[in-house]
């Protein structure tokens, strides 16, 4: 049962990842020139019509899910590694070290990134897919570092770690060589979690103007759909399909989380 | 109660630490950029067609003198921080020469008109509802309402939006298709306003309180099974207590990290109706957003930032403050939170 749902789950993502990758050469029209009339319904020419400025929204929606894909991934990297850092240290050190690292995730984790994206779109007016991915990195890291402080808090009073440091290792070594590969499969899982809520982020994000504005995303033709109307104006062709490949890429990465826990941690599977 | 007290105390210390901490964040960056601020500020002006010379000049010379630039540093920050005790935001650029708490005043009520009864209602609703499948677990109702209560729970809720307007306004015809009133209304408190507004206020206020049940549902749902199958649930239902009864002492302990949960995702909830009022073309924080950041009128995306920040810090402390009161544990000290 798990492994069926492991099975699904990567397929299902896999084949987005397809989709944002080979789309471009089985399908290769340009995103951002005008190809066609305006708002022009699907036809064989342009499987999901063109958008107000005659740009096909299937060449979008291929370029933007490997943009989303991208930032995704990136964002999700950075946080994982803040977290590793800010978590073992926190942990690891406790006294006053940790109290001030943890005040600080608690900042991070209850005020939204839009309000560091607001001050920051004025004065970065062209924000690639890569500005954006590293500001929602930097905001997405508490509560997996969190999470790994409390494991290492308890992992720290075991006998493993007692006999390392009676033969004289360092605490850098304990922390990382000792103690971190104990949580090695719940940070990959976490960071399968990380991405989807990065990517659920960048297109929120670029929807209201804050976001990328150099490229083509998810979130930017959201951005432009909106701006244009298209849901008032019945342009279903247009603002359907990024919702829809974004929740596809983001439902398929939360199940293959669960499962990925369930596979990993073979005591769950009752559930 | 001295630890309730204490416990109090430090939530306030914190709070306006986490406030310190981000009006310095707003007075630091535009000074990071190298070249004067302003000079780059007003240039936008010109950029959107503002092309009078001397009216340049003149918005110029208000914000130089707004922003202090010239004095040191520290003379910025102390004036900067004056100005904001004073409850002045500083004036608009692009909506020149209207003050910032001005146009904040008209925009801020219509978004916590929305936002704060649509937290409330799907907060207990989905409380509720969690607990119900929680109780009713593995029968027919659990097997229907979960999935459907997580599926919407992950759907992108700025599309989900979209997906409603569609459905709801520009198909099916039940509501208007957006704005927050009919166009030659003022707003009054006259029965033709009121009724015309609810009309528009009520998809948006549905589509939010549908996004959020979800989220809360599932969770409350996962506390349950746990409350439920701890030993004090246990023990009360050997000894023969009504199965009311247990369900209350399960529920309100589950309640407690849902208190918690309801102030963390607040700062969430914030963002998410910004672009919620985005889509329905409602009069709010969002839009005013929107406008701010395409005309990058500078001090407004400020005073916003500012008021969203206070919104989150005042939320959060508010929270604090209901689980000092209604966790029994921090009044006797026994646990450190």
């Amino acid at each position: 049962m798990g492994n069926a749902r492991l099975v699904v789950s990567a397929a299902l993502f896999l084949a987005v990842v397809l989709f944002g990758l080979a789309g471009r050469w089985a399908y290769p029209v340009d995103p951002v020139s005008r190809v066609g009339g305006k708002l022009q319904t699907p036809s064989w020419e342009h499987p999901l019509g063109t958008d107000v400025q005659g740009r096909d929204v299937l060449a979008q929606l291929i370029h933007g899910t490997g943009t989303s894909l991208s930032i995704g991934i990136t964002a999700s990297v950075i946080a994982v590694a803040i977290a590793i850092v800010v978590g073992v240290i926190s942990g690891y050190r406790g006294g006053l070290m940790d109290d001030s690292l943890m005040a600080s995730a608690n900042v991070v984790l209850a005020f939204p990134v839009i309000l560091l994206l607001l001050v920051v779109a004025v004065f970065v007016p062209v924000r690639s897919p890569m500005v954006v991915a590293l500001l929602i990195g930097f905001t997405s890291w508490p509560g997996l570092a969190r999470a790994i402080r409390s494991q290492i808090m308890s992992l720290k009073e075991r006998e493993f770690v007692f006999l390392s440091r009676m033969t004289g290792c360092g605490g850098v070594r304990i922390a990382f060589v000792d103690l971190l590969p104990n949580m090695m499969t719940y940070v990959f899982t976490s960071s399968v979690v990380i991405m989807s809520a990065a990517m659920l982020a960048e297109a929120g994000l670029s929807m209201i103007g804050v976001g990328v504005t150099k490229g083509t995303s998810l979130g930017t033709m959201l951005f432009w759909a909106q701006l244009s109307d298209a849901v008032r104006r019945g342009l279903f062709w247009w603002f359907i399909p990024p919702g829809g490949v974004l929740t596809v890429a983001c439902a398929s990465l939360l199940l293959l989380a669960t499962a990925l826990d369930q596979f990993f941690n073979p005591r769950l599977k009752e559930r | 109660m001295i630890h309730l007290l204490r416990y109090l105390i430090r939530k306030v210390v914190f709070a306006l630490a986490a406030l310190v901490f981000f009006v310095s964040v707003i007075f630091a960056l535009p000074r990071l950029i190298p070249g004067n601020p302003v000079g780059v500020l007003v240039s936008k002006l010109a950029l959107q067609g503002q092309t009078d010379p001397a009216r340049i000049q003149a918005v110029y010379r208000d914000f130089m003198d707004e922003f202090g630039i010239g004095l040191p540093l520290w003379e910025q920050f102390t004036g900067f921080v004056t100005q904001l005790l004073r409850g002045d935001l500083g004036t608009s650029i692009s909506m020149y020469p209207r003050k910032v708490t001005e146009i904040l005043a008209i925009y801020l009520p219509w978004t916590v008109a929305l936002l704060l009864p649509a937290i409330l209602v799907s907060w207990v609703l989905g409380n509720y509802l969690g607990a119900l499948v929680a109780w009713r677990r593995g029968t027919l109702l659990d097997k229907l309402v979960t999935p459907i209560l997580l599926t919407v729970s992950r759907i992108p809720f700025y599309w989900f939006a979209m997906l409603m307007l569609f459905a709801f306004a520009v198909y099916l015809r039940l509501f208007p298709i957006g704005g927050t009133y009919s166009w030659g209304l003022t707003p009054s408190l006259t029965w033709d306003f009121v009724g015309n507004y609810l009309r528009h206020y009520t998809l948006p206020f549905l589509t939010w309180v549908v996004i959020c049940l979800g989220g809360w549902a599932v969770g409350m749902r996962s506390m349950m099974i746990y409350e439920l199958g701890s030993d004090y649930v246990l023990s009360a239902d050997t000894l023969g207590l009504p199965q009311r009864k247990l369900l209350r002492y399960a529920f309100r302990s589950a309640c407690l990290p849902q208190v918690t949960e309801l102030g963390l995702n607040f700062g969430f909830m914030l963002s998410g109706s910004l672009l919620l009022e985005l889509v329905f073309n409602y009069r709010g924080m969002g839009s005013i957003t929107f406008q701010a950041l395409s005309a990058l009128d500078y001090p407004l995306i400020q005073g916003i930032f500012i008021v969203l920040a206070a919104a989150v810090i005042l939320a959060n402390l508010a929270v604090d403050f209901i689980y000092g009161f209604i966790d029994p544990r921090i009044r006797t000290g026994h646990l450190r939170r």
